[in-house]
């Protein structure tokens, strides 16, 4: 059996008498990139939070590496890389500072934690201001930071909360090109979005959530068929 | 290097760059206070200086009055002018005039007779003109008295001890230093207990609301580490800004107060403390800064933005000031009773520290009391700390809680 980089078995997380997540079952196979759709308030956050272990499901598994995220939280997490919706950098912190920091806590140390910040500095593009605290950055170098966070341990499993929804289009380029090299160097993506242009472009799969439910999952090309398009083919989904 | 490590030395970092941080902690005390009170005392010399310069006019009522000052030199810069006694009194009100010197009829051949002659000094208190006038009459007045009783003794032969077979003299060694204890007695433990607690309060909302508010809460609590360590770092963090808010406040208010003292033109009172004394403040230091800690991060866990969280603190900030008020009260004391309450004891502990009437079964019970507070308060923090509902606020849940939360 092959183990699967990320799954979600029959997770539900209830708020009270709301059932924020209903039975949600997916998996992101390693070099695969998995696109999270579904309208605002579908799930998709909480879905993700679950699978980070920030909150604690009420029913079902989260897995990152084969390993149970409640049971194992800390060893589950060192293979991941969590990017959310808003850059969250420590703005009085340097890029370096926080790479540094964010390395140390994912047991990189010394030379090795050096070198690895080295070579996503120049995969990033970050030299001109990877020593300049972030509060004085543009958007874009704060997002390139924000990826560099994300990114530093080197994780098997990329999760991007909505990673475009606040970003202008060259902000949102960057994020894109994460994806592609990462699915190129068979990381597993799981990306939560909005944008159904950037799902049909980068996803090999993509799974639909309406009201916390699972409502279609495949190809892009198998969610656009029957319909001119595949925001069309989602709009019918969670209409 | 351990995760707990790692994250103390991020949070310290961020604090130590945010500015608000660093003024409310070190700037406030090393550059406002000395500002502030050395500026005052400054004020006040120089208003004494102003005051002892200023030409003041004191009215003398009825012919006797102004014989009798006459015998005396006139004060410096002081001008005596004669008139009836109730436009004195009106002139006196209106501070036209600073004092009222008035002698009744007959004053000096009474005097002249070997009797008595009452001299009355009219002045208005709320006046600082007027308080000066009577400083200026008072010695011209004394040493006429001086001068007519030596005259009487040297007429009878009498020696100068005739008039006072008995002469009471009270020698207070420990004066100065006994004025200072009690001044440092009423003002150590609220200054103990304010900074402590203003310190700990802005770093709490910094790096929970503060953290919530940038986005960067989520960011950290997916590392791999527990959600305990990462309360442990903050809370070691807050620990430390509340310690060393206490520590410039305290050093800055000591060497403040001396240099300030001396530029009014006043005797310093110092106040010397003992190796115990100190030992005991300082031991006493940290687990009231750890109890303050845990409480104001519980408080401020709870916020999901730093408006909010400074809302929150307001009650903390009052309940902790209560207890250093109430310590100053008539007949509030360390007992083993009162070593029980919760920041009451911290505060009656270093009173009676520095007036020497801590007995060491109230000091044990205190330190008891105050690491059972400070470990209740911690677990306080852990569990807000923990919380989905607080962690993620009206996202993370429905319930009756956050509902209240997001309302405000």
């Amino acid at each position: 059996m092959t183990t699967q980089a990320l799954e979600l078995v029959k997770v539900s997380r209830r708020f009270g008498d709301l059932l924020a997540v209903d039975e949600v079952s997916l998996t992101v196979a390693p070099g695969e990139v998995v696109g999270l759709l579904g309208p605002n308030g579908a799930g998709k956050t909480t879905a993700l939070r679950v699978l980070a272990g920030l909150l604690t499901p009420s029913s079902g598994t989260a897995r990152i590496g084969g390993i149970d995220v409640q049971r194992r939280p800390t060893e589950a997490r060192m293979q991941l890389g969590f990017l959310t919706s808003s850059t969250g950098l420590y703005e009085r912190l340097t890029g370096r500072e926080i790479m540094k920091t964010f390395g140390a806590l994912h047991d990189l140390d010394g030379p090795a934690l050096r070198r690895r910040i080295d070579e996503v500095i120049e995969e990033l593009e970050l030299g001109p201001f990877v020593d300049r605290r972030c509060g004085a950055l543009s958007s874009g170098q704060k997002q390139r930071i924000s990826i560099a966070r994300a990114v530093v341990h080197d994780p098997a499993v990329y999760v991007l909360d909505e990673p475009t929804a606040a970003l202008d289009p060259v902000a949102a380029q960057d994020i894109l090109d994460l994806v592609r090299r990462a699915q190129a160097r068979g990381k597993a993506v799981l990306f939560s979005t909005h944008r159904l242009d950037e799902a049909e472009v980068l996803c090999n799969r993509v799974v639909v959530i309406r009201k916390g439910k699972v409502v279609s999952e495949g190809t892009p090309e198998q969610l656009k068929t029957g319909h001119e398009s595949i925001t069309a083919a989602f709009l019918q989904l969670v209409a | 290097m351990s995760p707990f490590r790692i994250l103390l030395h991020k949070e310290l970092l961020d604090v130590v760059r945010d500015r608000r941080t660093l003024f409310m902690t070190l700037g406030l005390p090393v550059v406002l206070y000395p500002a502030l009170i050395i500026s005052m005392s400054v004020l006040i010399a120089a208003g004494t200086e102003r005051l002892k310069n200023t030409e003041l006019i004191v009215a003398t009522v009825g012919p006797e009055a102004p014989a009798l000052l006459k015998q005396r030199p006139v004060p410096p810069k002081t001008i005596y002018r004669p008139m009836s006694l109730e436009e004195a009194k009106v002139d006196l009100a209106l501070q036209t005039v600073a004092a009222v010197v008035s002698a009744p009829e007959g004053a000096v051949d009474s005097l002249g007779a070997g009797k008595q002659a009452v001299v009355t000094v009219m002045y208005a208190k709320r006046f600082d003109r007027s308080r000066e006038a009577l400083d200026r009459m008072r010695p011209v007045l004394d040493s006429l008295n001086v001068e007519l009783l030596q005259k009487r003794l040297d007429e009878k032969s009498l020696d100068a001890a005739f008039m006072q077979p008995v002469k009471t003299d009270p020698v207070d060694l420990d004066l100065k230093d006994s004025l200072g204890r009690l001044m440092a007695a009423s003002l150590l433990p609220i200054l103990l207990l304010t900074t402590l607690i203003t310190g700990a309060v802005q770093a709490a909302i910094d790096t929970t609301a503060g953290e919530k508010e940038r986005g960067t809460f989520e960011t950290l609590l997916v590392a791999p580490v527990r959600p305990t360590q990462v309360m442990l770092a903050k809370y070691a963090t807050v620990t430390i800004v509340a310690i060393t808010t206490a520590l410039a406040n305290l050093s800055a208010t000591a060497l403040t107060f001396g240099f300030g003292v001396v530029i009014a033109g006043k005797s310093a009172m110092p106040v010397q403390f003992s190796v115990e004394q100190i030992a005991v403040m300082a031991l006493c230091m940290l687990p009231t800064a750890t109890l303050v800690s845990g409480l104001a991060l519980a408080v401020a866990s709870t916020a999901q933005t730093m408006k909010q969280g400074q809302a929150l603190m307001v009650p903390v900030v009052l309940l902790g000031f209560a207890p250093a008020m109430v310590a100053q009260m008539p007949g509030i004391e360390l007992t083993w009773l009162t070593s029980l309450v919760p920041l009451l004891n911290v505060a009656l502990l270093v009173k009676a520290v520095i007036l020497d009437t801590a007995q060491p079964f109230e000091v044990v019970l205190t330190l008891i009391s105050v690491l059972i507070f400070s470990a209740i308060a911690f677990r306080a923090a852990a569990l807000t700390f923990n919380s989905e509902t607080f962690r993620f606020g009206g996202t993370a849940s429905s319930g009756r809680l956050s509902l209240f939360w997001r309302r405000r």
